[in-house]
């Protein structure tokens, strides 16, 4: 094998099986006819990586002529990918804003109905994401049972694995939970101060600490272990739950029971975006500044907003797809 | 089947197609040569794929690893529609340099 077709075959490694098998071939001819003109291209392989990237989640790839049903079944797991993005940024912000209130009302009324309103949203949307789990569940159990479910114990037990790292996890940490102040609920193992410091925990990792290392090396070890490793482990989950909903074949009165959900999900998350932004806007001061916007609350919100696009591309896909 | 809008890299490619079927790299020239636009690799298969997908081109059998695409029927009519509605463009466009700003 030559240099280039070694290029090539790496370069194909960004799309998913599925795209490979259906255009590899023609796509690597087309790759081998680009480097003989081009050998070096920083832009070939950006697209490359860009458009790969993009069909793994389901927004270009093979979808579009696979059955319906498959197309459908493909949207929602790109769907289910994006509104984890937008839940685990949502709960990040969410986590941080609730540390505050446990000390003190913020200032600005904005920022306190912000607090509670994304409070009702991200219970709404933890309810509706158990119930959509309830059928996709129970359709792994019956293929298992049928002894058909060969293809679906290595994304089953990717999105187990990873979700009981994060769930052990964040219960672990949670106690290390800074929102301890007045509030009459705190040490009293009550809502929402347990839900905020798990959200808190299991969202470590989105900081901006990241970008002060000096500071970063004074966190105790385990702790910076624990921010490094949660990202893969949340990965690791999605992941492996989008790839299990994506070879379950779920039944057409299934995904539209999904979608019907989705919708429901996708309102919530616009009005927990139109909260944030609120509490970007009218910010407010609390104590030790907790209210305060950052730079990495910006930056959360505008892969929120990213996220809630690319789930609403996928949600009317499907429903496309299901002639809905 | 309901009209389909193109724009931008479909109607590159569809206009190339219009001359007949050709492969990635014969589109990838074909498209420099006459609108001076070199379509990423990537940014060409999602293209191919997303108008495969609305059945405005199809993929045809092919002997090598080199598969040729050709226009389908509702391909062709969506492309005309296309670049009938530019060419009004072009042509008012045109014609209004020409009475504020006179001929180059």
């Amino acid at each position: 094998m030559s240099v280039d077709e070694k290029r090539v075959r790496r370069l194909i490694r960004w799309y998913p099986r599925a795209w490979r098998q259906r255009y590899g071939d023609e796509f690597a001819e087309l790759l081998l006819a680009d480097i003989a003109e081009r050998p070096r291209s920083w832009s070939r392989a950006f697209d490359v990586a860009r458009s790969g990237a993009a069909a793994r989640l389901g927004l270009g790839g093979v979808v579009h002529s696979l059955p319906s049903h498959e197309r459908a079944g493909a949207r929602l797991a790109a769907l289910v990918c994006a509104g984890s993005v937008f839940m685990l940024f949502g709960a990040a912000i969410w986590a941080q804003l609730a540390i505050g209130w446990q000390w003190s009302r913020p200032s600005a009324p904005a920022t306190s109905a912000a607090i509670v309103l994304m409070s009702c949203l991200l219970g709404l949307c933890l309810a509706l994401a158990l119930v959509a789990a309830l059928p996709v569940v129970w359709a792994v159990a019956a293929r298992s049972a049928a002894g058909r479910g060969r293809d679906l114990v290595v994304p089953f037990a990717l999105f187990l694995a990873g979700g009981v790292v994060a769930v052990i996890g964040a219960r672990h940490f949670a106690a290390g939970w800074p929102g301890t102040g007045g509030h009459p609920w705190s040490h009293q193992h009550l809502l929402p101060g347990r839900l905020a410091a798990f959200a808190w925990a299991g969202t470590l990792s989105i900081t901006s600490y990241w970008a002060h290392p000096g500071a970063l090396l004074r966190f105790p070890a385990d702790e910076l272990l624990w921010m490094a490793a949660s990202p893969v482990a949340l990965v690791a989950a999605v992941a492996g739950g989008a790839r299990t909903i994506r070879r379950l074949g779920l039944s057409r009165r299934v995904l539209r029971f999904e979608l019907a959900l989705a919708r429901i999900a996708s309102g919530a998350m616009i009005v927990f975006l139109a909260a944030t932004c609120s509490w970007i806007v009218s910010g407010g001061t609390g104590p030790r500044n907790l209210f305060d916007v950052g730079a990495i609350d910006v930056a959360a919100v505008a892969a929120m907003a990213a996220a809630l696009v690319v789930a609403w591309r996928a949600g009317s896909d499907a429903s496309d797809a299901l002639g809905q | 089947m309901a009209k389909r809008e193109i724009a931008g890299t479909a109607a590159l490619i569809l206009s190339s197609l219009a001359e007949g079927a050709k492969h990635g790299w014969a589109l990838t020239k074909d498209i420099e040569e006459f609108a001076a636009v070199r379509l990423a690799p990537g940014t060409l298969y999602e293209a191919l794929n997303r108008l495969e997908g609305l059945g405005l081109i199809e993929a045809l059998p092919s002997a090598d690893r080199r598969r040729p695409y050709q226009l389908t029927a509702a391909g062709a009519s969506a492309l005309r529609d296309h670049l009938t509605r530019e060419r009004q463009v072009a042509d008012v466009g045109l014609s209004r340099l020409s009475a504020k700003w006179g001929t180059a």
